[in-house]
């Protein structure tokens, strides 16, 4: 009998979705190398600028074409997976609930400004438990895999958490990022494993890269945050709580990271078949199964469009408060992410 | 397994109300606030009527900044100790995170499971090493660079140190504090 997780699971297991990319080999790591190189230059060179158009153009887009590709992972019918995918939704509600409604209650004074480390120490254990929770669940499906090791990571992150939640918050906003590039790996080795090794050379080179970065922008001088938009910027990429680093070197790391993620999520996984044709839901297992829901399907992928949409009219609008807005509510998807990876290991 | 949950409960319940706990009953004495690591070169100039201190337009912009953070919020390593709740906290999953891996480690007789936990130890104590001596200050100790002051002074040299600027309450004049150690010559002791 087949196991019911491995059942339509994505169109991935076909064969002839293999040869469905659009570029060679060679030619894709030609585009990621100069396409990081050239994120690199442009984030080391006008990092506010740059932070600021780049969420613009495609904060909204990543998310819509990440929906699309979880609804491509998700299986038509959960069977053995059903408790996995049970806690994983139920976290990434619960969790981003949570984290919406933390600083909402600090502006309605419902606590004061001395307990917020203490509130994001307490979400940030909870999140990595959850994550923990899901490493055991989905352990237990694999055969011969002893994940217990994960209870202790997860304590001793616990630990480094309780003793500094903001610098553990601020390891998520740079860590966040770099998951993109686990999917494209954990992609190329199912679909294209000809592809891996090219392209695993090419990921040696980023802490090079990243390295020499450090190595130059480490001794710039702060970046001028005389209105709120670039104070906000630079808060983000963690000037606050590291004064005696260049607020210029760490806007630009984190800009330069948040470039390859938006590239995976919008070039990279696209041009080599991923996510399918996007007009197309036929390639989503759960509208093309026999008692699926295309209509839901579709009409969830319009809304993101309309989303996507909508985000682009609130930027245009009031930049500052809707990229506020944004980063609290794209939690959500920071939050999906582990669920959809975990499947593909 | 009922046991076990309600042992373990009871043992969490427990430490939760460690949490209550306030050791440090005595409150500690306002020490003066490190601002910010600047370097400082002292030389002589036999022209000049008045000593000067020289702080470059980047320098004072840095200790302007570093001021106004310091109204903001205290340093990494003064958060941690101000906060007993926090450090408990953090105590107690470093607890966990040891029983836990103390546990894994019996499970596993695996030959591969047994080189990554060397694998483990190794980089542990290699950041433990570099831990030491990161706060054993193993590069040269500051004064040593102003050892020569007196000497550099007779002869009208530079000398050049790394100087912490500090803040401190009150009214007082500016005042350089130059850590020098008394050379024991033969026949002093």
């Amino acid at each position: 009998m087949e196991r019911v997780e491995n059942i339509s699971v994505g169109g991935w297991c076909v064969p002839e979705k293999r040869g469905r990319s659009l570029v060679s080999a060679k030619a894709f790591a030609v585009m990621i190398v100069a396409a990081t190189l050239f994120s690199a230059a442009v984030a080391s060179w006008l990092p506010l600028q740059i932070s600021i158009v780049t969420v613009f153009l495609f904060a909204g887009p990543h998310n819509w074409f990440e929906a699309r590709y979880f609804l491509m992972r998700l299986p038509a019918r959960f069977g053995r997976s059903r408790n996995f995918f049970m806690v994983a939704f139920a976290g990434i509600g619960l969790l981003t609930l949570a984290y919406v409604s933390l600083p909402a209650l600090y502006y309605a004074n419902v606590w004061s400004g001395a307990n917020w480390p203490n509130a994001i120490a307490t979400w940030n254990t909870l999140m990595v438990f959850w994550i923990s929770g899901l490493v055991l669940m989905r352990g237990q499906q694999k055969a011969n895999h002893d994940w217990f090791w994960v209870l202790p990571v997860a304590f001793a992150l616990c630990s480094l958490n309780w003793l500094s939640p903001e610098l553990f918050s601020l390891g998520i906003v740079y860590v966040h990022p770099l998951v993109a590039l686990w999917f494209l790996d954990r992609h190329l080795r199912r679909t294209k494993p000809e592809w891996l090794r090219t392209y695993r050379r090419c990921l040696m080179c980023l802490p090079l890269l990243l390295g020499l970065m450090l190595w130059q922008l480490s001794r710039t001088t702060p970046l001028v945050d005389d209105n709120g938009l670039f104070w906000r910027i630079t808060q983000h990429a963690g000037a606050e709580l590291l004064p005696r680093v260049s607020s210029h070197m760490l806007v630009s790391t984190h800009v330069f990271l948040e470039l390859l993620h938006y590239g995976v999520w919008i070039f990279a996984l696209p041009l080599i078949g991923a996510t399918g044709a996007i007009w197309s839901v036929k390639s989503i297992p759960v509208a093309n199964h026999s008692r699926g829901f295309p209509k839901l399907i579709g009409a969830f992928l319009i809304c993101g469009l309309l989303g996507v949409a909508l985000l682009w009219f609130g930027f245009s609008a009031n930049y500052t408060l809707t990229r506020d807005i944004y980063f609290t509510i794209a939690m959500a998807h920071v939050l999906a992410e582990a669920p959809f990876l975990l499947r593909m290991i | 397994m009922k046991r076990t949950l309600i042992a373990t409960a009871a043992i969490l319940a427990l430490l939760a109300s460690a949490l209550y706990a306030f050791g440090d009953i005595a409150r500690p004495k306002p020490t003066p606030k490190s601002l910010l690591y600047s370097g400082l070169t002292i030389t002589t100039d036999p022209k000049a009527y008045e000593a000067r201190l020289v702080i470059s337009e980047s320098t004072l912009k840095n200790l302007q900044e570093a001021g106004a953070r310091n109204g903001g919020g205290a340093a990494l390593t003064q958060q941690i100790m101000h906060s007993s709740n926090r450090t408990i906290m953090a105590g107690l999953f470093m607890f966990l995170a040891i029983s836990f891996a103390g546990i894994w480690f019996a499970r596993s007789n695996q030959r591969r499971n047994t080189k990554a936990i060397a694998a483990v130890l190794l980089v542990a104590v290699i950041f433990g090493i570099g831990t030491i001596m990161v706060r054993a200050n193993a590069g040269p100790p500051g004064y040593i660079r102003w050892q020569n002051l007196p000497q550099a002074l007779k002869d009208g040299k530079e000398t050049s140190g790394g100087v912490s600027i500090e803040v401190v309450p009150g009214d007082d004049n500016m005042k350089l504090i130059i850590p020098m150690r008394k050379s024991s010559k033969p026949g002093e002791e």
